[in-house]
């Protein structure tokens, strides 16, 4: 586990479910996005989740940060029933969650360092802790050598990686990657799920929700295929087939 | 709730926030400015118009002069007479001996009028006494009972000076300055908490992404939100800081003449309604009022948590 071990969450078996939808739906107006959604997760997994756009990827990934709401069913994140969870409370919720986007969405003025700072000072950490945390996360996502350039001195991989490194500031959990590769050449595309994978061996669960066919064939490990809403194949150390 | 060094953080945002957008903040902060004005100008002519009416209407009494020669009882007698009217709150007795003393004592210094009092063989000085009526409507009708022929052996002259009609001039001026300036402050505060709110949305959505990434990675409600509210609070402080420093020359210089001219026994600074600090503190509350009210609107409209 080596130096950084401490930054993810490892408990040493795989037999607990971090993530459970019951009979999940959600619709947008008058269309559904999860129609009757059935899901587990267990601790440690690495999660490819596929399908075509509008199936309700996103959607799913929404749900588990609470950013929209169910309109049916169930989902227990670490057990906890999270249409139960205040208003005031998601923020606490959300910490225990890291989320990584295809936009990557990094401050442009501050610098490598400053925006996985940012994560931590938003939350109350003082300065000390960040001056001792931060280095260890790029140290992790192999960027403590750029740590003071700004985003547009960086290629997109990295850009990525620093999102991931801002992402782990709380020691989540759980991961979720939302298409991260989407704007990446095969390369920097290769970089990012790389590090993903080795996240995950750290003992933090990934979710990956992706197109990329040729990542997902390579990465080997379970995949979940949605369609209409509904998970419609689930194979273990599987191939994407759509 | 949050820690110090969020607090400290979201003060520091929201200060940051200010200087980034100065033109902003200056026009936000000057409209403040301009309602703080006109609420502090309106606050001032009621102030001034109603101590003015105040004193003048405590001037306002009924001076009745008995004839001379008259027995120290007859007079008692006639004051417990008026006593019993019911409108009368207080009627104060000088005899002649009293009055040609205060006469004496006042023009003490005055050379003139000393050798002249030596030089009487007798007090040319009426007895008097003072009529105070609880409201100013009472006095005609006091005064018009005095004029009756049962004291006519015993009254010289009843004096009473009619200042009726200069309180009721007053009393116009008051409700107009009330009615046309409370219009005008609503009307500015109205201007103010639209500018705040354009302004804090501005900033709301100059920060846009800063707030998206603090939303994901788990800032509380209130830390997101926190540096608006500071923000806005900085424009109801440089707002009241700048109205005090314009209003301070008036309060030192200009309202002391105006209260010496109105009653001239009294100094300004006695009077708790002409108080610099309180005026301070009102227009402080009300900025903030308005500050936090627009803020809140703003961001209940546009900041997605």
């Amino acid at each position: 586990m080596g130096a950084f071990g401490a930054f993810v969450y490892y408990s040493g078996h795989y037999d607990y479910i971090v993530i459970k939808f019951e009979n999940v739906t959600k619709h947008y107006n008058k269309t559904k996005a999860l129609d009757g959604l059935d899901l587990e997760i267990h601790h440690g997994e690495f999660i490819s989740l596929v399908g075509m756009s509008g199936a309700g990827k996103s959607t799913l990934l929404k749900l588990i940060i609470g950013e929209e709401k169910i309109d049916g069913g169930k989902i227990l994140i670490d057990d906890i029933d999270i249409s139960r969870v205040k208003k005031t409370d998601l923020p606490y919720l959300r910490r225990k969650i890291g989320v990584v986007f295809q936009d990557i969405k990094l401050l442009p003025k501050r610098t490598a360092f400053e925006n996985v700072a940012f994560a931590m000072e938003v939350c109350g950490h003082r300065k000390d802790k960040i001056g001792k945390d931060v280095p260890k996360i790029l140290d992790l996502v192999g960027l403590m050598h750029k740590k003071d350039n700004f985003p547009h001195q960086m290629s997109g991989g990295e850009k990525q990686r620093v999102a991931i490194a801002r992402a782990l500031a709380h020691r989540p959990v759980l991961l979720l990657a939302d298409e991260p590769t989407g704007n990446l050449d095969e390369v920097n595309a290769n970089e990012v799920l790389d590090l993903l994978l080795k996240i995950n061996q750290l003992g933090t669960t990934v979710i990956l929700a992706t197109h990329a066919a040729d990542l997902v064939n390579k990465i080997k490990k379970r995949v979940i295929t949605i369609e209409n809403g509904k998970v419609t194949i689930e194979q273990e150390k599987g191939k994407y087939k759509l | 709730m949050l820690d110090s060094i969020s607090i400290f953080r979201i003060i520091k945002t929201g200060a940051i926030n200010f200087w980034r957008n100065l033109w902003l903040s200056a026009a936000a902060t000057m409209v403040m400015t301009i309602t703080l004005v006109i609420l502090s100008v309106l606050f001032l002519m009621f102030a001034v118009t109603n101590y003015s009416i105040n004193t003048i209407q405590d001037k306002v009494d009924i001076s009745v002069y008995f004839k001379n020669g008259l027995v120290e009882d007859q007079i008692m007698n006639i004051k417990k007479d008026i006593e019993t009217d019911p409108k009368v709150r207080q009627i104060v007795y000088t005899s002649s001996e009293q009055a040609f003393q205060q006469f004496k004592d006042r023009h003490q210094n005055d050379q003139s009028i000393t050798q002249s009092l030596n030089e009487l063989s007798e007090n040319p000085l009426p007895a008097t006494i003072n009529i105070k009526a609880y409201n100013l409507e009472d006095y005609p009708a006091i005064s018009a009972k005095l004029q009756d022929v049962k004291y006519k052996d015993f009254i010289s002259k009843v004096n009473f000076e009619d200042n009726r009609l200069v309180i009721e001039r007053l009393g116009k001026i008051l409700k107009f300055i009330v009615t046309f300036g409370l219009g005008l402050a609503i009307v500015f505060s109205i201007i103010a908490v639209l500018v705040i709110y354009n302004t804090i949305t501005l900033t709301i959505y100059n920060r846009k992404e800063e707030v998206e990434i603090m939303r994901l990675v788990g800032a509380t409600n209130w830390y997101i939100r926190g540096p608006f509210v500071v923000e806005s609070l900085l424009y109801a402080i440089s707002a009241t800081v700048i109205t005090s420093v314009l209003f301070l020359p008036i309060f030192s210089g200009v309202l002391p003449k105006i209260a010496m001219y109105v009653n001239p026994s009294v100094t300004v600074f006695n009077q708790n309604i002409f108080n610099f600090l309180y005026l301070v503190l009102m227009v402080f509350a009300i900025s903030i009022i308005l500050a936090v009210f627009s803020t809140l609107l703003a961001i209940r409209k546009y900041l997605r948590i």
